[in-house]
This record gives structure tokens, sequence and C-alpha cells, in this order.
């Protein structure tokens, strides 16, 4: 017992002494972690292949080829060919532009939204708070696909729309979340003290109690861009996310599922680079969390 | 972190297990699919079980124009009048015989004798006259078919004797005996109709091979034979049933673990595996359909000829063959197949020209291109397997040479419904013949008298239209196939649609199915199925 507290307790002065802010501990503790760092460079990787996209892809995204159908991977083409002889290596180097751009954007959205409505109901409370914490129930007591389902239907099959319907439903999460930190947090002392020397509800949000409570909604966001890639997949392949012939994993899944014996890798590269994405972020997070959260770092 | 990597470690096998188990059953299933399907193993009886896309949407034919409900019906009732085994050549039916005046407006039919409806009741002329009687008395929302074959035509039906039915015209229908021929005119028990009134469609009774047992609505239909069948030795199976499975894929399925005998709205590109497999066999439809992508001549760019003819010029019809019809279809240049008596094989197809397209888009105006929307069918048909892949195809086709397309795609009847009424810039649809007349896909598709109905493109002229309707009151063959093959020309040049292919729907059963001719109309009759074995 005694050896044991005396070993661990160098390495924490060091830190002490070397680590200035929280952001840079939390860093210091999110590097030690091998399966976040795993995670963030899966995602690094992706997020560099949906930039240098053009130059990676040896071909475009509609170069059909109807005498070069299904043709197994070779050198030629990596992962093949799909039922209109395209590359499907290009295809998934160019889709993930798009899971990248509607899982980063649907999550933006809903933080946005959901902080605003969160912070409102946390901090005024009353009629206000039971107005949108009794709407958040009822957007949660959905099934969020079949929300989502419902909200594509609505504005019609596409992209955008998808991005939209995934934002929607994940606000009431972020709404949540920060509603409980918004909760807590004007209690403390210091909100107190600016609220005694007359300060403004505004500044008071947004310069103390928003920036206090970011960190879950960074961890929380990280996890929501791997929903949000999957439900983006999910809707793809129930024909209601991209439109033809944009290369959306889920859509390229769903054009394949009729060639799966016969050609499995139509599938299988598509379906894999969604499960690398997805990964990716949910070993990220995992790692934010353990790093950001302050119960966890005992 | 070491329990996180045992645990994702079991997560590994768990999956892998999974995936490992999937394959297994596979196998498994395809085995006792192979016995199971043997239940019915002697020279005659047995179930047979039907596997297709989509459910009736009646079972009284009059009251219909679906070609699911016809495939049910054409069992259950008979027509005076019958198609050939796999032709549409007029056989004899319920009437043995029949006489036509010199001035062609009357026909004196002489029905079969003995024969008797499912619920024990005679068929006789006083049963025909009732039927005929009934259908006029509705209006074209009711009985589609008769109005539309037969409505201004018809002038009088009345029984002769017990067995002797005329028919007085008031203007020649050059197709009358081919008309009568068509599902939507079984004969139907006058006793049943007056019985059931509303709900005749759910209870219907014919004089056919097999009777009517029970319709649970989107699953399945079943039929049991018809013991007193007048003709001797039919139907073979005791039982056939239809069931609904939508999706082809998983129709493939069911047909490789033996859950169904026959299906139809094979995938094309399943064809190979179906050949390589000892235990199924194909089966193609002789083609009578057409495919096309109509060009809305009322919207847009495309109210001008030039456009729809540089589109025409545009689309790789062979490309699109080889990909998603495995060769088994012919590239169409008029609105109708080879078989159709009138063809015209003169007409010069608009050969895939992109720089030519090109040309004509700028001649229009149309330098930089413009953008449309491009529709295509959401369900499986008999003449375009797979509506949305053939869509992406002719929209890459359209890129090429500056037109950007948006693909568009309703529920089924809705998008029937909305390009009936003109909503759609292009769309994908097709026909299969009724009874194998050119009136029946020139006329019915593309004439002005058609607009809201079936000529969905919107075609008007003047000219076509008096072709149509003089052809249509001649009885003189020589002069109809005149008439039509000017019309094609003219068709061709105003180009109100890209005719894209004649398919042979192939459809694939067990093995040892004899007897199984499928009908180029889409009906089958099933009395010659048996399994050998």
């Amino acid at each position: 017992m005694e050896i044991s507290t005396q070993k661990q307790m160098p390495p924490a002065v060091q830190a002490e002494e070397k680590v200035a802010s929280p952001w840079a501990e939390a860093w210091y503790s999110f590097k030690k972690n091998k399966l976040a760092v795993i995670g963030m460079m899966i995602v690094l990787f992706f997020i560099l292949l949906a930039i240098f996209a053009p130059v990676i892809a040896p071909e475009g995204i509609n170069d059909q080829k109807l005498d070069a159908r299904l043709q197994a991977p070779s050198a030629d083409h990596w992962f093949g060919t799909d039922d209109f002889g395209r590359d499907i290596f290009s295809r998934v180097v160019f889709g993930a532009r798009i899971s990248l751009w509607v899982g980063t954007f649907a999550v933006m959205g809903s933080i946005v939204i959901g902080c605003l409505l969160g912070i409102l109901a946390g901090y005024y409370g009353k009629w206000i708070d039971a107005v949108i914490s009794r709407a958040f129930d009822i957007m949660l007591a959905f099934p969020s696909i079949l929300l989502a389902i419902a909200i594509v239907s609505v504005l019609g099959p596409s992209l955008q729309n998808a991005l939209i319907a995934i934002a929607v439903i994940n606000i009431p999460n972020f709404g949540r979340l920060i509603r409980s930190r918004v909760l807590s947090v004007k209690e403390e002392e210091y909100i107190m003290a600016a609220r005694a020397v007359g300060m403004k509800d505004s500044r008071i949000l947004f310069q103390h109690i928003l920036p206090n409570s970011m960190a879950p909604i960074i961890v929380q966001g990280t996890l929501a861009i791997a929903t949000a890639i999957i439900e983006a997949a999910a809707l793809g392949f129930l024909g209601l996310g991209a439109e033809a012939p944009n290369p959306e994993w889920g859509k390229m899944l769903a054009d394949a599922k009729q060639f799966m014996i016969q050609a499995p890798w139509t599938m299988i590269f598509p379906g894999i680079a969604i499960m690398l994405t997805v990964l990716g972020f949910n070993l990220m997070g995992d790692g934010m969390r353990d790093a950001l959260d302050p119960r966890m770092k005992s | 972190m070491k329990k996180r990597i045992r645990f994702m470690f079991l997560a590994f096998i768990f999956i892998l297990s999974i995936g490992l188990a999937g394959c297994n059953n596979d196998s498994g299933g395809k085995k006792t699919g192979g016995e199971s399907g043997a239940d019915g193993g002697s020279s005659s009886g047995g179930t047979l079980v039907f596997g297709r896309g989509g459910d009736s949407t009646s079972l009284d034919p009059a009251i219909t124009t679906e070609g699911e409900s016809f495939k049910v019906t054409k069992n259950i009732y008979e027509t005076l009048i019958n198609f050939g085994e796999q032709d549409t050549e007029i056989q004899p039916g319920l009437a043995e015989s029949w006489e036509e005046s010199a001035d062609g407006l009357k026909h004196t039919l002489k029905l079969r004798e003995g024969v008797k409806f499912h619920d024990g009741t005679d068929f006789n002329a006083e049963a025909v006259v009732f039927n005929f009687e009934r259908w006029k008395a509705g209006n074209a929302e009711q009985f589609y078919y008769y109005n539309s074959q037969f409505g201004d035509v018809i002038k009088e039906v009345k029984a002769v004797d017990e067995y002797t039915v005329e028919f007085t015209l008031n203007r020649i229908l050059a197709p009358f005996y081919k008309n009568l021929a068509m599902s939507p005119f079984g004969i139907a028990s006058p006793e049943a109709v007056k019985k059931h009134g509303d709900k005749y469609n759910e209870n219907p009774v014919g004089t056919g091979p097999f009777k009517f047992v029970e319709w649970k609505r989107n699953d399945r239909i079943t039929l049991v034979k018809n013991e007193d069948y007048w003709q001797d030795g039919l139907p073979k199976m005791d039982e056939v049933i239809f069931r609904v499975i939508p999706e082809n894929s998983a129709r493939m399925n069911a047909l490789n673990t033996g859950e169904v005998d026959i299906i139809d709205g094979v995938n094309f590109s399943d064809v190979e595996s179906i050949e390589s497999n000892p235990e199924l066999q194909t089966f193609y439809r002789p083609s009578l359909n057409v495919a096309y992508l109509g060009l809305n001549t009322e919207r847009g760019p495309l109210k001008d000829k030039k456009v729809r003819q540089a589109l025409n010029y545009a689309v790789n019809k062979q490309a699109i063959i080889d990909a998603f019809f495995a060769g088994a279809a012919e590239p169409a240049k008029n609105p109708m197949p080879k078989t159709v008596a009138g063809y015209n094989d003169d007409v010069e197809p608009y050969e895939y020209d992109p720089e030519k397209a090109k040309a004509l888009l700028k001649e229009a105006g149309f330098e930089d291109g413009f953008e449309i929307e491009l529709w295509a069918m959401p369900v499986a048909r008999p003449y375009m397997p797979d509506g949305k892949k053939v869509a992406e195809a002719i929209q890459k086709d359209f890129e090429d040479v500056g037109v950007k397309a948006k693909i568009v795609s309703y529920e089924w009847a809705t998008y029937l419904e909305k390009t009936r009424v003109g909503e759609a810039d292009t769309f994908l649809l097709g026909w299969t013949g009724d009874n194998g007349d050119a009136d029946n896909f020139l006329y019915v598709l593309l004439d002005q008298d058609n607009i809201d109905s079936n000529n969905y493109a919107r075609y008007a002229n003047q000219e076509v239209h008096d072709l149509f309707i003089k052809a249509q009151s001649t009885n003189d063959q020589a002069e109809r196939e005149k008439l039509y093959k000017e019309a094609q020309l003219l068709i061709k040049e105003d180009a109100p649609w890209i005719p894209l292919v004649h398919s042979e729907p192939a459809l694939a059963g067990r093995a040892d199915i004899t007897g199984f001719k499928p009908h180029p109309t889409g009906s089958d009759l099933l009395a010659t199925v048996e399994f050998t074995k």
C-alpha cells in the first residue's frame, strides 16, 4: 500500500507543475489511452480521404462502363466495380465526404439548437422549462430512426433533408444534457456573484454558464457524429437519403444487396467504410469522455 | 483498459459466430427445401405455390385493369374466345364456333353445352347476356375495359336460344374477337353476382379449372381444383396458391428454399445462378410488351420536338439491355413489339449518337443543356425488372449530352396517378399487350383520346388520330396494317417517347414442373401444370 502510493505521487506532482490548463491536462490523459488515439487516427484518416478525394480517387463517382459490370477487385479496380461498372474504390473515397459532412453538420445543428433550448429551459425554469422539457420527452418517445423517416417523408427524400432529420432527432439529447449542466452550474457561487453585481442574463449565460458546460457537449457531440453517420447510412439504405448517383455508403449497400452472393465486394467495402468511421468516432469519443470527465480521473 | 480489450474481443467472437451461424442456416435451408417441395411428388395432384410481386386488387376481372388480378382470375373464369397457348391467335373458348354477318355488324356465337359454374348453376346464353348487360350498365370508372373496348360499339347482346348469343354492333370493330378473349371479359355466374352484390369481387364464381377458396390480402389467394371442369383430365393440380412476395430477391430466396414452386419477376442477374442449379429451371414469357421513357410533350423544353429527338439519340439502349436484361430483350424503335401485326420494320431507329444529340439540343437553343426530372417506377414490372437502375443509366446518358436529370420516385399507385395527370417530365413506363392487336398498343398509349388515361406522354397529333380511327373501323387486315405502319412513321418523327426495349420477362420454377406455358399477355393458365417426379 504505502509503496504504491509513493510510486504514484511523482507523476501527479509532475503533471501539476507542467500542465497549465485543464484542456492540456485532458489532452495528456487522452494521449495515454491507446484505443482513443487509434480512434482519432481513423477519424483523421477519413477526414484526409474526404479532403483529398479528387486526388486519391482514380475515377469519378459516376463513370459508368456498362460493359465492365460487377468485376472482382483487381489492380485496376482495387475494390472491384458495381453493377454500373463504376469503380467502387473511387465511390467509397468520395462517400467519405458525404458521410463526414452529414455527420458533422447534423450534429453541429443539433448542438446549436439543443444548447439554446437547454439553456433557456435550465436557466429560466418554470413554464419555459416545462414546455421545452416535455417537448424533448415527446421526441425521445419516438424510436429515433422512425422520427427521421417521418421527417424525411414530409420534406422529400434528399441528402440535405436527411441531414436536417438527423439534426432534429438529436436535439433532445443535447438539450437535456445542457439543461442538467445549467441547473447545477447556475447554483455555483460565481454565478450568484455575477448576478449580484448586476450582470445581464445573456452575459451570464454565454460567458459563464455555456463555457463551463462545454466538456460534456464535446464528448456527446463526438459520439453523436458516429450515430449520425449510421443514421444517414440507414436513411440512404431505405432510399430516403442521398439521391443517385451520389456515392453515399448506405445507398451503396442498398444498391448492392441484390448482388450480395455473386459480387460480395459491392457490399463489403462500403460496409467496412461505415464500420471504421463509426468505430473511430466511438473510440475517440470514449477516450475524450475519460479525459474530460473529472470523476474518471481518480 | 484490459477489461475493455477483453470485452471487444468477446464482441468480435460473438459477431463472427453470428455470421457463421447465418451461413450454416443458408445451406441447411436449401436442402430441406428440396425435400419439402417434393410433397406432391406423384404424377399429378398436389399444391402449386406461385410467388409473385403484388397482390390482386380485385377478383372480379371486369372491374380492374391491373395485371396481377388477371393472373388469378384467368384460372377462375373463362372467356367466350380464348387466346392460343402462347400467342394471341383466337381459339374457341366458352363459344365453340362463331359467325360474322356480311356487313360485319352482327356476330353469332354458338356456346359450349354442359358447362357449369362453380356454384352449380348452368352456363348458357342467358348468363352471357346477363354479364354484358351488367358491364354495359356501369360507367367507365366501374368497368374500365368494357367501356374502352366495347363501350360505344356493342348495341345489343341477345340470347337467340339457350346456347346461341347474338351481338349487334354500331360500327365495325376490327379486334372484336380478340377483345372478347381478354381476361376482363371472363363470364361470371349471374346467381353469384346477384347474391354477393358489392362483395362479388371477394367471392368470384366462374367456370374455370380452379375454384376460389380464400383471399388473405397481401399474403395469399388459395384456389382448389374444379372437380366438374368440362375439359377431361384438367386441371392437374389439386390446389394452387398465389403468394405475394414483393421483393425480387426475397422471392428468389423463397424459390430456393422450396417455399414456392414458380416465381415471376426474376431478376435477369439471377438467371445465371438459376440455370446452374439442377433443381430449378427458367421460363421466358414471349415478348408482347414495350418499356419506354415517356417525354411529356406539354412540359418545359420537352415541348420542342427537336429536344425529344435529341434525347432519343442520347440513350444507349444496347448497353442497358446487356447490363439489366441479361441480353433477353431487343432494343425498341416502335411503340409495339414485332409480333404484333402492323409493326413497321422500315422505321429508322434513333441510333445511339451523343454528338448528334448535342447538335440537336444546340439547334433547339439548349446548348448549355437544362435540368429535368426523370421518374423511375419503384416496383419491378414484367417489362422493366429494375426501373431505378435503368433510370440511373439513362441519367448518365443524359448527363453526357448536358441534360441534368434528377431521379424521382413515388409509391406505385401514386406514381401512376401523377404521371397520368401529367406531373412528370420524363418517366419510365411500359405496357404489356392485352390482346396482341396494334390498336391495343398504339391507340391506347398514344392517341389524343387517351390523354388523362393511358397516353401519359400527352401526345396529340390529329393526323395520327385519324389513322387510328380509320384502322379501327375496317375489317380489312391489309388496310389496317398499312394505316398502322404509316402512324408509326409519324410517331417516330414526333418522338413522344424514347422506346427502350421489348423484353422476354424471366420466370423460374422447380425443375420437375411441366406444362407451364407463360402467356405473352402476362396471365398464365395453370390447368396443365404438373409435377413429374
